[in-house]
């Protein structure tokens, strides 16, 4: 009772103080400083109608190589916690006929989806990490339907780091074309799609990394998946 | 050759991770020779910045996507980025040798994943000029750690990476609060931007931002109170690991923290800042030199010992002088040094012998020699002595402290001294004047390996000038502000917020 | 007075933390630490907001000058892919603690390693 009174006194104390802190930035107010220049320049300079996706991939890309990693160390993390010298699938109950028949019916959609997400991250909201995400689910829901359902790990193992290989090279591409780390050469100079901005064939390399990205995230979380679902075996 | 190939820091320690999964099929001692070659090709990349800034004197400025600050993201390898940036890959390589010669529970393949990681994670925390991407790169740091720490997959290793990733989580979570309140008011990430601007902040803001700032870089830099996983995670981690952990992640969280408290050093309420932090130092100190007292297991003691060292680093960065600040980054070299021997040398007996309670130490100067003996000179080191390394940086913290008016503090430390110099004699006492036993054999690569550190050791104890020459300009890549916003090409922006 | 916005996120982060400091079961604690996280999320998005404005995608009307600021939606997006890194990593620690231990309460863990 009185741990709890304290946390409650301490949680109240920094509540205040971060509150005293939170005056000093009022919201609702337009204090943009770089986030105008990316405003007005995110189409001429990147080819991209989303600026969010513009930062993401290109302005900072970096912190999205940083994130890809994140992730990336996640499921080798997960690996090598749940690894085990044999592990199965040990589920006993079958999936209602509901959940069979949905699942047979749903995934090549959830699929496309995924893919639909991905491919147009440039242009709408979405992107390589919610298109991945949403073809993870495919995966899980045929893992939540069948009883001796396997994803082929080994394969979708080396997918995941063929991907995330690719990605460090289009940025290596880009330091011997245009002398810089992660400099877009497909739209800075070749010029790819620059009538086309707002359409699909457009964006710079965008479109390619977010393709890449998306493989390696739902390989990734499959995997991270599969990895909590089997359990170890003893021979 | 081209500034922009300093990127190679980032991208070769990436790319080769990614590959692992491709190769894993060749076995165990393939990926662990692979390992020790990625480590040796960084080492060659980060001599060749190393070299680049100290003959030219300036720093390099890698430019993602060929943005300008504060527009894309920069890489700023100045005299400190580029020193310890070749620390960290100079350890990593000796971690990987030990890995090669030491037995690594399996999966092979996601151990070599993540220590090429917590290399790129601590290469990018002192590389990164984006306050951000720093948060990107601490995470990469901290959730390698996380895996890392619980890799034994005991029950042990469970619960210290379990209490990590909790402490961990409440740290990042108050980090970004604290960034988003400097964004919030400055509209920017840049931290030269960030330097240029902050003297119009709000105080109270700077002082809200800042100090959630430095809190939760402090579970990263291992200090009181937020440390309580520091010594569970030494102990339960594998040695290798250990060693990084000594020898650079924390190092990576320390600057990242005294970067930003001195780029901030405009705001009107920078000292209260200052002496939450001296406040923290000190108690680190003593707390770890008292709680090293009475461990009977020679990697916790040493894990301890670090901790306080630690605590002694920071204290000495948060005077707020430049002769703090020198001195400082003085004892992390040092400190880096003289840890990544004794955790190397204590693994190694713990590979050899099966365990590092004190009893496992017992006739260790009969047993195995060269690593006894290493290990004395790196536990004298650690204690003070004159003529080792450690002896020049201490004495130069405390003079530090005391000109800058900090009598107290250093009083404690020396107090604290005097108990680190009790339990190192005990060790060393043990090694040598107890017990008998067979001579066992070691191996030529890790002899090899602690006998340049030991003698790292006594050269910069004998010869400080040149050690203390690279330090001096570190410190002052740090210390001095001006010149650091002067060296970042900032595109001149108009907005709201400038 | 603060706005709405920020006092929801400080609260999100509030719980959080007070499940983070007071509940005994790891899976709770991990729960107060996903919380604490979405506080600070939502906390970064709504000092991005501008009053008036629209989401920063450029097309069907929208100009530089109606969009809100699109660095926090793109600072959230890594935040939350970190968040989820996190996550994985410990309840994987969580599930080595409960076949070692047999447990998930923190006290008995304590006690059970002596």
């Amino acid at each position: 009772m009185l741990k709890r009174a304290l946390a409650i006194i301490t949680l109240l104390i920094i509540g205040y103080w971060l509150a005293q802190g939170l005056t000093g930035v009022p919201f609702g107010q337009d204090r943009m400083l770089v986030g105008q220049y990316y405003l007005n320049n995110v189409i001429k300079q990147t080819g991209s109608v989303n600026a969010v996706t513009a930062i993401v991939v290109n302005y900072r890309g970096f912190d999205t190589l940083g994130e890809v990693t994140v992730l990336f160390i996640a499921s080798t993390g997960v690996g090598a916690l749940l690894w085990r010298r044999k592990k199965k699938r040990t589920a006993r109950t079958e999936g209602s006929v509901v959940l069979t028949t949905g699942a047979r019916l749903l995934v090549p959609f959830i699929l496309l989806f995924g893919v639909y997400i991905f491919i147009h991250g440039h242009l709408t909201p979405g992107g390589g990490f919610p298109g991945g995400a949403t073809i993870a689910t495919a995966f899980l829901l045929l893992y939540m339907a069948f009883t001796q359902y396997e994803i082929p790990h080994g394969a979708f193992e080396k997918t995941e780091g063929v991907a995330g290989m690719s990605y460090v090279l289009v940025g290596l591409i880009g330091l011997a074309l245009g002398g810089y780390f992660l400099y877009d050469w497909i739209w800075q100079q070749w010029h790819w799609g620059i009538n086309d901005v707002g359409r699909l064939f457009s964006g710079g390399f965008i479109p390619i990394i977010y393709t890449l990205i998306a493989i390696k995230v739902g390989t990734e979380l499959s995997g991270i998946i599969d990895n909590m679902l089997k359990e170890e075996v003893r021979e | 050759m081209n500034g922009q190939y300093a990127s190679l820091l980032i991208a070769l320690p990436l790319i080769s991770a990614f590959f692992v999964p491709l190769i894993k099929g060749a076995g165990e001692k393939a990926v662990k020779g692979y390992l020790v070659l990625i480590t040796t090709l960084q080492t060659a990349v980060a001599a060749w910045v190393f070299q680049t800034v100290y003959t030219t004197g300036k720093p390099i400025i890698v430019m993602a996507g060929a943005w300008k600050p504060p527009v894309g993201i920069d890489l700023y390898l100045g005299h400190f980025a580029a020193l310890f940036v070749l620390i960290v890959a100079a350890v990593s390589f000796m971690t990987a040798v030990f890995s090669y010669v030491a037995d690594i529970k399996p999966p092979a393949d996601k151990y070599v994943m993540l220590s090429l990681l917590l290399m790129l994670g601590a290469t990018g925390m002192i590389a990164t000029g984006d306050i951000f991407n720093l948060f990107v790169f601490m995470e990469i740091t901290s959730i390698t750690a996380y895996a890392l720490t619980a890799y034994n997959k005991t029950g042990e290793a469970a619960e210290a990476s379990l209490k990590y990733m909790i402490l961990g989580g409440i740290g990042s979570s108050f980090f970004l609060i604290g960034l988003t309140l400097i964004y919030g008011s400055l509209g920017t990430l840049n931290m030269a931007q960030i330097a240029q601007l902050a003297g119009s902040m709000n105080p109270t803001v700077a002082q809200v931002g800042l100090s959630l700032i430095i809190f939760g870089l402090a579970v990263e830099a291992e200090l009181f109170p937020l440390n309580a996983w520091a010594p569970d995670a030494y102990q339960a981690a594998p040695y290798a690991v250990a060693v990084m952990f000594s020898a650079f992640v924390v190092k990576a969280g320390l600057y990242a923290m005294v970067r930003l408290l001195y780029l901030m050093q405009t705001v009107k309420s920078w000292h209260s800042v200052l002496s939450l932090l001296i406040a923290m130092a000190v108690l680190t100190v003593v707390v770890a030199e008292f709680a090293a007292l009475r461990q009977r297991d020679v990697k916790r003691m040493i894990a301890y010992s670090s901790i306080s060292q630690v605590g002694l680093i920071a204290f000495a960065l948060a005077l707020g002088t430049r002769a703090g600040v020198d001195a400082g980054v003085f004892h992390m070299i040092n400190h880096a040094i003289v840890k990544a021997l004794l955790f190397l040398g204590v693994g190694y007996v713990g590979v050899k012998l099966g365990g590092t309670s004190i009893e496992d130490f017992r006739g260790l100067g009969r047993r195995m020699p060269l690593t006894a003996f290493t290990l004395t000179i790196g536990s004298l080191a650690a204690v003070g002595i004159p003529l080792f390394n450690i002896f020049w940086s201490k004495i130069r913290i405390l003079v530090a402290g005391i000109e800058a008016g900090y009598t107290w503090g250093v009083a404690l430390i020396l107090g604290a001294s005097v108990v680190e110099a009790v339990y190192y004699i005990r060790f060393i006492h043990a090694m040598w004047f107890t017990g008998e036993g067979e001579r066992i054999g070691e191996g030529i690569s890790m002899s090899l390996i602690l006998l340049f550190l030991a003698a790292l050791v006594i050269v910069i104890g004998v010869y400080p000038q040149y050690a203390w020459s690279l330090a001096q300009k570190a410190g002052n890549d740090i210390f001095n502000v001006g010149q650091y916003i002067k060296n970042v090409p900032l595109m001149p922006l108009t907005g709201v917020g400038a | 007075m603060i706005s709405v916005y920020y006092f929801g996120a400080i609260s999100l982060v509030l719980i959080g933390l007070y499940a983070v400091l007071v509940k005994k079961n790891v899976l709770k604690i991990l729960i107060g630490l996903s919380i604490m996280e979405s506080g600070v999320n939502l906390l970064l998005v709504s000092v991005g907001y501008i009053a008036g404005r629209s989401a920063p995608i450029l097309s069907e009307g929208v100009g530089p000058n109606n969009a809100v600021d699109p660095i926090p939606q793109a600072l959230v997006l890594t935040a939350i892919v970190i968040g989820v890194a996190t996550t994985a990593l410990a309840l994987s620690a969580a599930i080595i603690l409960y076949e070692k231990y047999g447990t998930l309460n923190i006290e008995e863990i304590r006690r059970l390693r002596g």
